[in-house]
């Protein structure tokens, strides 16, 4: 059975019209929602109020948490300062705009969501700030799905959308009893793992203004990638109305693969 | 025997390139000097910034200039190699020495300058011609930036913003940046070329506050929101408790790599 995976809708409500209507005409009946409702977007409540309605099930992602928990939440995530100031103008914006039971439906999402052997996380199991970039060493790739239980890890945050398949991994083992090495080596080859990152909805960056989702299927494990045309000149039109910086509305007519990414990506904030 | 050559072209046509190749393969003295140039009806030049000149003088340091007097009276010194730069939208009526503007002659003979050659880009085929643009409507902006110093990864992003469009139809941009380690950057930027050029000076400031070098940015097009380009910057630029953090700890290092007596 086919079923979609969204992600990182940014608060853009045609984005996510487009992206529902197109999910609704292929008949799929599942949708998983890997987070980030909010944030550098127009529409932050009617977002949300769109996924309560349609009672989609969803994991939290950095910005529902920042909105939640206060700008300290993870600052050290932002790749520049420029970044983060702007970040902070649109979390000021964001925070203003969402009603208290919007607020409350982000503050109670979990961080994560399992269905059998598929895990569902906005950046990675270790944290929503985390980013799983495509070209990630493939031993910590590995080290994410495997120690997550899962098979199949859908992740977001990126905002590019990408399958990872994982073959030939191995963990070596050497077993130690408390006070003496026992000198036993094991070699235990791990089956091929995958991981799916859904792009975004809201905000893409893959080079093309198109939003993005992806479809799986789980009796096959086949996993499309799907591109989603939508009337971005009514979002930039509402990003500058409603007062936020107009480069948001530029970097989204123009759909860059251009993103600011932190040193280190795979950074886990310790706070 | 002395050669004085006067450059011009129109803005990002490539004369401050052309000139330090020269520069660079001839085996005498070299004096430089840039001309501000004339604004036309709808086509704005950008003030002189002192770029070229500090970009030209970090990588050809003997480089003499011309706009000092002691100077100009070396022009007449066998093998001194002087080139004039001039931002000049439209060919010249006349080739040659008479197709001079009287504006600039006068300027130059202020300066004790007499050029034995004019050559125009678009015009004189010894000049490259690849990167002549025609101009309709030009519009500049020029900012100081003197004692700013960039947060890196912003300064980055600010660039690929600036140059792809986010505050108007760029056509031409140039700069030196200050970054926090010392290094000072030079930038470049024309809308027929592919990329952006990114040199980093020779001189290097050690990294103790903010530096005395020249910055400036100076951009060139049309619907320019200069207002959107000043607050972005003003985004990207440390304060100063940022910029002790960044130096503080390349200091420690460069305290380190001191070898003890």
């Amino acid at each position: 059975m086919n079923h979609a995976i969204i992600s990182c809708l940014h608060a853009n409500l045609p984005a996510v019209e487009a992206v529902l209507n197109d999910i609704d005409r292929q008949g799929i009946k599942t949708i998983t929602c890997l987070g980030d409702l909010v944030g550098y977007g127009p529409q932050p409540n009617e977002v949300v109020e769109l996924i309560r309605k349609r009672g989609i099930a969803t994991c939290q992602g950095c910005w529902d948490e920042d909105i939640i928990d206060g700008l300290n939440a993870c600052e050290c995530s932002y790749p520049s300062q420029l970044a983060e100031r702007r970040g902070h103008l649109a979390h000021q914006w964001t925070d203003d705009q969402l009603t208290d039971e919007n607020k409350s439906f982000l503050a109670n999402l979990p961080t994560s969501l399992r269905r059998d052997r598929l895990l569902f996380v906005h950046g990675s199991p270790n944290s929503q700030h985390e980013y799983l970039l495509p070209d990630m060493d493939a031993f910590a790739a590995l080290e994410r799905v495997e120690t997550a239980g899962a098979d199949i890890l859908f992740c977001g945050h990126t905002h590019q959308p990408y399958v990872r398949e994982l073959r030939g991994g191995s963990i070596h083992v050497r077993l130690q009893n408390a006070d003496h090495d026992s000198g036993q080596r094991e070699e235990l080859t791990l089956p091929m793992r995958k991981i799916v990152n859904a792009g975004s909805v809201g905000e893409p960056r893959h080079g093309t203004t198109n939003a993005t989702y992806v479809i799986h299927n789980d009796a096959t494990d086949e996993v499309e990638i799907k591109e989603v045309a939508y009337d971005v000149g009514r979002t930039c039109q509402a990003i500058v109305e409603a007062g936020l910086p107009k480069v948001f509305a530029w970097r989204l007519s123009h759909g860059f693969e251009f993103a600011e990414q932190a040193e280190d990506a795979s950074h886990v904030c310790e706070r | 025997m002395s050669q004085t050559w006067l450059i011009s072209g129109s803005p990002g046509c490539g004369k401050t390139s052309w000139i330090l190749k020269t520069m660079l393969s001839h085996p005498g003295a070299c004096g430089y000097l840039r001309l501000d140039g004339h604004s036309d009806i709808g086509l704005e030049q950008a003030s002189n910034s002192g770029i070229d000149q500090a970009f030209l003088k970090d990588q050809i340091p003997q480089l003499l200039d011309l706009s000092e007097t002691q100077y100009a009276s070396r022009s007449q010194q066998d093998d001194l190699l002087a080139l004039i730069e001039l931002p000049q939208f439209h060919s010249p009526q006349h080739v040659d020495l008479a197709g001079i503007d009287p504006r600039i002659k006068n300027q130059l003979e202020a300066l004790q300058l007499h050029p034995d050659r004019h050559l125009h880009f678009g015009r004189d085929h010894e000049l490259p011609s690849k990167d002549k643009l025609e101009f309709k409507k030009l519009e500049s902006l020029n900012l100081s930036l003197n004692r700013s110093v960039w947060d890196p990864p912003s300064l980055n992003t600010f660039w690929f913003e600036l140059v792809n469009g986010a505050y108007g139809d760029v056509y031409r941009a140039k700069a030196l940046m200050n970054l926090p380690d010392g290094r000072s950057m030079f930038f470049n930027w024309i809308v027929s070329q592919e990329s952006s050029q990114f040199f980093p000076l020779q001189e290097i400031s050690a990294p103790n506050g903010r530096p005395a070098s020249l910055s400036e940015l100076v951009v060139q097009g049309k619907h320019l929101d200069c207002l959107r380009i000043q607050s972005t910057i003003d985004l990207c630029l440390l304060n100063d408790a940022v910029l002790e953090m960044h130096q503080m700890p390349l200091r420690d290092q460069q305290k380190e790599a001191i070898p003890l007596s």
